[in-house]
């Protein structure tokens, strides 16, 4: 039904979420080439031009990190075609590399980055603020608020992309990519997908040393003719009012700051500037909105980057400008905003009554007592909730021999060992990481070091690391979660499936034979569901006096169960069978399901409605009592 | 003229179909709507939550404390969770069903079955103290009953649609369920929403000024 929106043909409006207004404007301005890593708060734009590879000629791949991703995107852009990669905030340091590089070489045809930036690390291990990549990197950058203006953006960016021969970024944060609004439609004029002759265009995309010399010189001259076109640019708006205050603001926190002031009774009160085209800066249009201002109020989410820029112009222009924002302890620079943290900033600046938040949040903080935590988990019949159940008692049984171990975790489902109630790991920190700490630790610290990794996350960064291993003669114990898919982004395809996007057929890369192919000596392959016969395994991998891979392999159950629905084959739960059930608690000790709960007798009882018969409980369960549902045929 | 509702669950009741519903509705009848949406990770079982704002003074995609004139919980522990937004005597609609998270159950084990869930008499009594306009919906047995067990989100667009306050005409959202829900199921879905209108006229609008009975 997300899909439909974006199929449209004809002009009209629709509700649209910020990533699916960015697909659609993609497609009205003709995109031939799309590839993408998942990550949130973006993911939903994979999805969609996934889910739409049938319906246009675009070519598109989910790639295995955002590097690749931009770099398969560069490719078709030197040759002239339309091409856009959406990337997390996060992502984008992995992806920088050729990001810089591009503001070097530039492109032919235009390439659109999607820069989603995630304060309040809803989804991220951290708060980047990914704007200072624009300035650093010499790429012009918009900042959407709004799914419509999401939309407008990314169509207008590849014209300015083309102009200038460079790539656009186009930074959200996750409110406005998770933002749903009503989005006017315009019509597609898609051009049929042709391919390029190469040798016929004459281009060449190198940049070193002498030439990277020259190119820098051409780049600062782009970025002139950049900051003066943007100075008219129709994504800054400037709404006056008679009144000698003034706020500065961009992104999501433009919409904030309208609400702000409605809340504080100060609409058309305020000269408001907010600014779309927020690198390279229009400095004429800002310095003229804070030539006859007495106080400004800047807000932006994250670093001040704007409001640096504005006290460097107000120096010259207006040094006597009162300036409020996060130098001014005004905002904080930590996570995200929303009205009512805008409305009590403009309220100090102002000097306004603002509504009596703090009795408002005493109260509820009173009704809130003791309320359980809901902390993300794993869902029902998730393999990794298997594979914890025989790491954690293997590792209790290598305890109790003398081994003790430090845990590496990593990015991705498994991240979620760090919560209650299993809160487990040493560290979790960026893709690959567990790996690569695991190289380090190794050589100095007594423990045995147990590192963890998802299918896509090994792709994406964990395979240098592994090498790095093999090659130092480095000993640790590697566990690889192979699921399949991308899972905690929506079960995206990775090499670990035979699909591709679209769910087309592609080939499978195999874990195991990329572990043996670099030289690990100790590589199993286990079912994760199988936890009696896999605490062997794992014990001895831990004993091994080396490198050590453990594969513990079963697909994702949401995405099981959506092709098990698909191919309408039932999903037959469990029960617990009160006869037999003497309370030991085993299952809820120690396999945590969001099926399970206890009944009025505190026995322990399985939702039918949740429970995804995985089995694996029926199998911990010493008294036998926990039985599949009989279906009737 | 504006109305905020925000609107609470557990992940994978179906929070994001009811969104893109209304959303549909707005837009095939020319209302203006804007929603901020908080799934963070893409698992079952944690909280989500959705900001929805219809009306054409709206502007942030998030609802300012205290200002929901109506709050939807499709698990009956999160409606506490987010009070905060609900304006004084705001309208609940309210899910019976509690799923009660796995670290709650390990704290009741661990303290040797001394400690209780959460239980349901608890919220009704906290949530008093904020409105007494409370409606408690049976969902899940109400979806069984329209022969879909994942159609409690939908019983709660049948009782939203009979509120007075809420602008969006039934045909709108029955043409956008249509649209939205997979085929097999438009008959379940459309069964569950006039359960859930029925339910609402059977209770809620007692005490909520509703739109008249079709």
């Amino acid at each position: 039904m997300v899909l439909k929106d974006v199929l449209i043909k004809e002009a009209r409006t629709a509700f649209m979420l910020g990533n699916e207004a960015i697909v659609r404007g993609a497609l009205e301005a003709d995109v031939k080439m799309v590839a993408f890593y998942p990550g949130a708060p973006t993911s939903e734009i994979l999805d969609t031009f996934s889910a739409a590879v049938g319906e246009f000629d675009y070519q598109m791949e989910i790639t295995s990190n955002e590097k690749v991703a931009l770099e398969v995107c560069a490719g078709a852009a030197f040759s002239g075609v339309r091409s856009l990669t959406a990337m997390k905030s996060v992502g984008t340091n992995v992806a920088s590399d050729i990001l810089f590089v591009l503001g070097y070489t530039g492109v032919r045809g235009g390439l659109v980055i999607v820069m989603a930036d995630d304060p309040h690390a809803h989804s991220s291990q951290s708060e980047e603020d990914g704007r200072f990549f624009a300035p650093n990197a010499y790429l012009p950058m918009l900042e959407p608020a709004s799914p419509q203006e999401a939309k407008d953006m990314t169509k207008k960016a590849f014209e300015i992309s083309e102009r200038h021969r460079v790539p656009v970024i186009i930074r959200t944060v996750t409110r406005v990519n998770h933002q749903s609004g009503i989005v006017d439609l315009l019509e597609f004029n898609r051009k049929d997908f042709k391919k390029v002759k190469w040798n016929e265009l004459g281009e060449k995309y190198i940049t070193l040393g002498e030439v990277a010399r020259q190119k820098k010189l051409k780049m600062l001259e782009r970025t002139k003719a950049l900051s003066q076109e943007f100075e008219t640019s129709e994504f800054n708006l400037i709404t006056r009012a008679d009144s000698a205050m003034g706020v500065i603001t961009s992104s999501v926190s433009y919409l904030h700051v309208l609400e702000a002031l409605k809340i504080l009774g100060l609409q058309n009160k305020i000269n408001i500037l907010k600014l779309g085209t927020t690198y390279p800066l229009p400095k004429k249009l800002i310095s003229n909105f804070i030539k006859k201002l007495k106080k400004v109020i800047v807000v932006e989410e994250l670093s001040p980057y704007l409001e640096k820029e504005i006290y460097v112009l107000s120096k010259d222009i207006n040094p006597d400008l009162t300036i409020f924002g996060k130098l001014s302890e005004t905002f904080s620079e930590a996570w995200e905003y929303n009205p009512d943290i805008v409305a009590t900033g403009i309220a100090l600046a102002t000097e306004t009554k603002k509504p009596d938040y703090q009795t408002i949040l005493l109260k509820a903080k009173e009704l809130k007592d003791d309320l359980p935590d809901r902390y993300p988990t794993f869902c029902a019949g998730c393999p990794h909730r298997a594979t914890f159940v025989a790491l954690n008692q293997a590792l209790k049984i290598q305890v109790s021999k003398g081994q003790n171990h430090y845990f590496a975790n990593d990015i991705g489902c498994y991240s979620m060992w760090i919560y209650p109630p299993i809160s487990r790991s040493d560290s979790s920190l960026c893709m690959g990481a567990g790996v690569g700490v695991a190289n380090g630790l190794s050589h100095v610290i007594e423990e045995r070091v147990v590192a963890i990794s998802g299918d896509s996350t090994f792709f994406h960064a964990g395979i240098p690391a592994l090498i790095n291993a093999v090659h130092n003669g480095n000993k640790f114990t590697l566990f690889i979660l192979d699921n399949s898919v991308t899972a905690m982004t929506g079960q995206q395809f990775n090499p670990s499936t035979e699909f591709i996007a679209g769910g087309r057929k592609g080939k499978k890369v195999l874990i195991e034979n990329i572990c043996k192919a670099i030289g690990v000596e100790f590589v199993e392959v286990v079912d994760s569901y199988n936890v009696k016969n896999n605490i062997e395994v794992f014990r001895r991998a831990l004993d091994f006096d080396g490198l050590s891979v453990v594969i513990s392999r079963r697909e994702c159950a949401l995405y099981g169960d959506r092709v098990k629905r698909r191919k309408g084959e039932p999903i037959v739960p469990f029960y617990v069978d009160k006869t037999l059930c003497k309370r030991p608690y085993v299952c809820l000790r120690t396999f945590y399901c969001p099926a399970y709960e206890l009944d009025n007798d505190k026995q322990p009882k399985i939702s039918l409605e949740l429970c995804d018969g995985c089995s694996v409980c029926s199998k911990l369960c010493p008294l036998h009592s926990v039985k599949r549902v009989e279906v009737k045929k | 003229m504006s109305l905020n509702v925000f609107i609470c669950g557990v992940g994978g009741q179906g929070l994001v179909l009811l969104t893109r519903v209304i959303g549909d509705a707005c837009a095939n009848s020319g209302k203006k709507i804007v929603t901020g949406e908080m799934y963070g990770l893409s698992q079952r079982s944690g909280a989500v939550s959705v900001h929805m704002r219809i009306g054409d003074d709206v502007f942030s995609p998030l609802i300012p404390i205290g200002q929901a004139d109506i709050m939807i919980a499709l698990e009956a522990i999160e409606s506490l969770r987010y009070i905060e937004y609900l304006k004084k005597d705001g309208v609940i609609l309210m899910n019976k069903r509690i799923m009660h998270p796995p670290i709650e159950t390990s704290i009741i084990i661990d303290s040797k079955n001394k400690l209780e869930y959460f239980s349901l008499d608890q919220v009704i009594t906290r949530l008093k103290k904020w409105t007494s306009n409370i409606a408690i919906v049976d969902a899940l047995k109400l979806a069984k009953e329209s022969g879909n067990v994942r159609t409690e989100n939908t019983v709660f667009l049948g009782c939203l649609s009979a509120l007075q306050i809420f602008p969006v005409e039934e045909k709108y959202i029955k043409q956008s369920i249509i649209a939205a829900v997979p085929k097999k199921t438009v008959d379940m879905n459309l069964k569950a929403f006039e359960l859930g209108r029925k339910n609402a006229y059977d209770s809620l609008c007692t005490q909520v000024a509703c739109r008249e009975k079709p």
